[in-house]
């Protein structure tokens, strides 16, 4: 299972960079997600990674450079089209195309297409599949040599709640095996529940790499919010000891710059009635919207409001003109919040109609306590940086 | 380089274009073929040279410069498809995935593109014979010039090749189906025409500019007798080598530029 260790990738288009000097991780026993803004240099990162683009810079799999691969569908496995195959040649004739050129049994063929949920479809030809088939044909593709590594570009895209529920467990269970999932989506909601790991890019620079807890807690979204008699009181004291606090319109007041045990003593030393104290976390998406408003490379001018980044947006105050007097990560927040640490799902047959998961792609073998994952491979230990940029936010 | 081989051997073979292509040349070519056939042996013409003829009907009338090779058409259009699937459809990227070694793709479209040209000529060719051996009152086939079939052979797979450089180097599939069409159909006979009466009017050194016309070079050097059609018009021409040098320098100037285009460029 290989570890993909990204050096220095650049890219230039008529002499705009679209990549600049990327580098990073991708660890095996993970789902690393692939965020950036449209026009971040996603797509081109992954086309860099696998050689078919020309640019700068070297991405190995396991010290071995893509080209240098033999077989190299047997290491990599990958989808950058929606649908990559020629409308009219059998969806079974594609992949057998693509085996025979790396000297993979015809049999698998037929197990990866029953994987994806396509067997009733193998000799149908593409042009008559809808784009959510097409990107299950596609990672057939990518399945294809049972490969230590996936990279996929919006895989998600087009399929329907169910295959996206099935994606989700398919890729978890093969990340489960100790595989290496480098996966990009515009669905941060999907993201969320899929990926352990991200790369954050804007204008083609790196703009965080490491873990998604770690990524989110250093969102400005995150806030200690209490709800007193005395706001006014409250908020004079805070302000006192350095405290950021946002009067909210529903009463509440957002702090930052403190942890939650210690607004809850101060209201008690001032005799404050306390309603409500509570941490708030970010989402994923908020602290992708605060990691890369300034990064995007599109932005509507018109309407709805669009000039000014959701939730504030860098250099904006997030809930009013006091802003937030501090920035980092809040203190306190040591569990991840719901729906963010542990993966649901796992192990779950796809939804019906989408076939049986096959063998070796079903929940991994050992114990798995209520659906957990097990912890990744000794020697891949991911709780650790895997380079001095893992866990750096830029 | 195996590896690749097969892909491209799986990749023709998996396409339905690849079997009408196929099959519309070898039709055409029976069709022409027993026209030819049946129009020798009905007319009334006494002094005809049986070789000629045998050869003419064989050829499917490529030995003539008074018949079209339509198949050579469908040969491009086929050489067209090879590259410009890649780039219409976006398999590249899938191709390059598979085989990132873009000499490796390019040699095995060349090779595999060649023979299954080769395999269509050769059965057509297999087809005219038998044709001409059923109408033709005794067939020469001893004496039938076997250099205007080798050269037909070598045209046809000269324009499937030349379709997969064009497409290559344009990376665009209409464009190219459009220049494989226009190119030897219209714009090569205008130009011939247009060289044809400068050459009457002024000197003989502007006629002479048709010999480097690649696809009528490929097409004399079939000509049977070379010495009395190779002058059809009123434009001289190079020899038989020279044609063929011509209308192959073409040809490999075009593979050689897309290819290069091909491994420069990103998928």
């Amino acid at each position: 299972m290989a570890l993909i260790q990204a050096r220095g990738l650049s890219k230039t288009f008529k002499g705009k960079a679209a990549v600049r000097n990327l580098s990073f991780d991708v660890v095996p026993g993970s789902v690393t997600g692939f965020l950036g803004p449209n026009g971040a240099g996603k797509s081109t990162t992954m086309r860099l990674m696998l050689g078919l683009d020309n640019g700068e810079g070297l991405t190995t799999y396991d010290g071995v450079a893509y080209r240098d691969l033999t077989q190299p569908l047997r290491h990599v496995g990958s989808v950058l089209d929606a649908k990559p195959f020629h409308p009219t040649r059998k969806a079974v004739n594609h992949l057998r195309m693509l085996a025979v050129s790396n000297a993979i049994s015809p049999t698998r063929v037929n197990d990866v297409i029953n994987i994806v949920g396509l067997g009733d479809v193998a000799n149908a030809k593409p042009k008559t599949f809808s784009l959510g088939m097409g990107q299950r044909l596609g990672l057939a593709t990518a399945l294809l040599g049972d490969p230590g590594t996936l990279i996929l570009d919006e895989p998600a895209n087009g399929l329907d709640p169910q295959g996206v529920h099935w994606l989700r467990n398919m890729l978890k269970t093969l990340a489960q095996q100790g595989r290496s999932i480098f996966v990009s989506s515009h669905l941060l909601s999907e993201m969320a529940l899929m990926a352990d790991h991200l790369v954050v890019i804007g204008r083609g620079s790196l703009i965080a790499s490491g873990k998604m807890s770690d990524f989110i807690s250093t969102s400005r979204r995150n806030a200690v919010v209490i709800r007193v008699d005395q706001p006014d009181v409250m908020v004079r004291e805070l302000r006192a000891r350095q405290a950021a606090v946002v009067a909210e319109p529903d009463g509440k007041l957002a702090i930052t710059g403190m942890g939650s045990d210690a607004v809850g003593d101060l209201a008690h030393e001032l005799g404050v009635r306390v309603f409500e104290l509570g941490n708030r976390e970010a989402t994923l998406e908020e602290a992708f919207l605060d990691a890369t408003g300034a990064s995007e490379e599109f932005r509507a001018s018109m309407g709805f409001g669009a000039e000014q980044p959701a939730f504030g947006g860098p250099g904006q105050p997030p809930y009013g003109p006091s802003g937030y007097g501090q920035q980092g990560p809040p203190q306190g927040y040591g569990q991840p919040p719901q729906g963010y640490g542990s993966p649901q799902g796992y192990g779950q047959p796809p939804a019906q109609g989408y076939g049986q998961p096959p063998q070796g792609y079903g929940p991994p073998p050992g114990p798995a306590p209520s659906g957990q994952p097990q912890p990744p491979p000794a020697d891949h230990d991911h709780s650790r940086p895997a380079d001095p940029q893992d866990g750096e936010q830029r | 380089m195996s590896g690749a081989l097969k892909y491209e051997g799986v990749r023709i073979r998996t396409i339905a274009s690849t079997y009408w292509l196929s099959g519309i040349a070898i039709f055409l070519n029976a069709v022409i073929c027993f026209i030819i056939a049946v129009t020798v042996t009905t007319s009334d013409v006494d002094d005809l040279d049986v070789a000629q003829v045998t050869t003419w009907t064989w050829t499917a009338g490529a030995s003539a410069p008074i018949t079209p090779v339509l198949a050579g058409v469908f040969f491009a259009v086929m050489g067209v498809m090879a590259m410009g699937h890649e780039y219409r459809y976006g398999t590249n990227k899938a191709t390059l995935s598979a085989i990132p070694d873009r000499i490796a793709v390019l040699v095995a479209k060349v090779l595999v593109l060649s023979a299954w040209v080769a395999g269509v000529v050769v059965t057509s060719l297999l087809l005219d014979l038998v044709v001409t051996w059923l109408f033709l009152d005794g067939p020469d086939f001893e004496i039938a010039a076997w250099r205007p079939i080798v050269n037909y052979l070598g045209y046809c797979i000269g324009l499937a090749l030349a379709g997969f450089g064009l497409a290559a180097i344009l990376r665009n599939q209409v464009g190219a189906l459009v220049a494989v069409l226009v190119w030897p159909l219209v714009l090569e006979p205008i130009a011939y025409g247009i060289l044809g009466v400068l050459g009457e009017q002024s000197s003989r050194g502007v006629g002479k500019l048709a010999n480097l016309l690649p696809v009528s070079a490929g097409r004399r050097a079939m000509f049977d007798p070379y010495e009395i059609f190779a002058g059809f018009g009123t434009l001289p021409t190079w020899g038989i080598a020279a044609s063929v040098v011509v209308f192959w320098t073409a040809v490999l100037g075009l593979v050689v530029a897309g290819s290069a285009l091909f491994i420069k460029r990103d998928a």
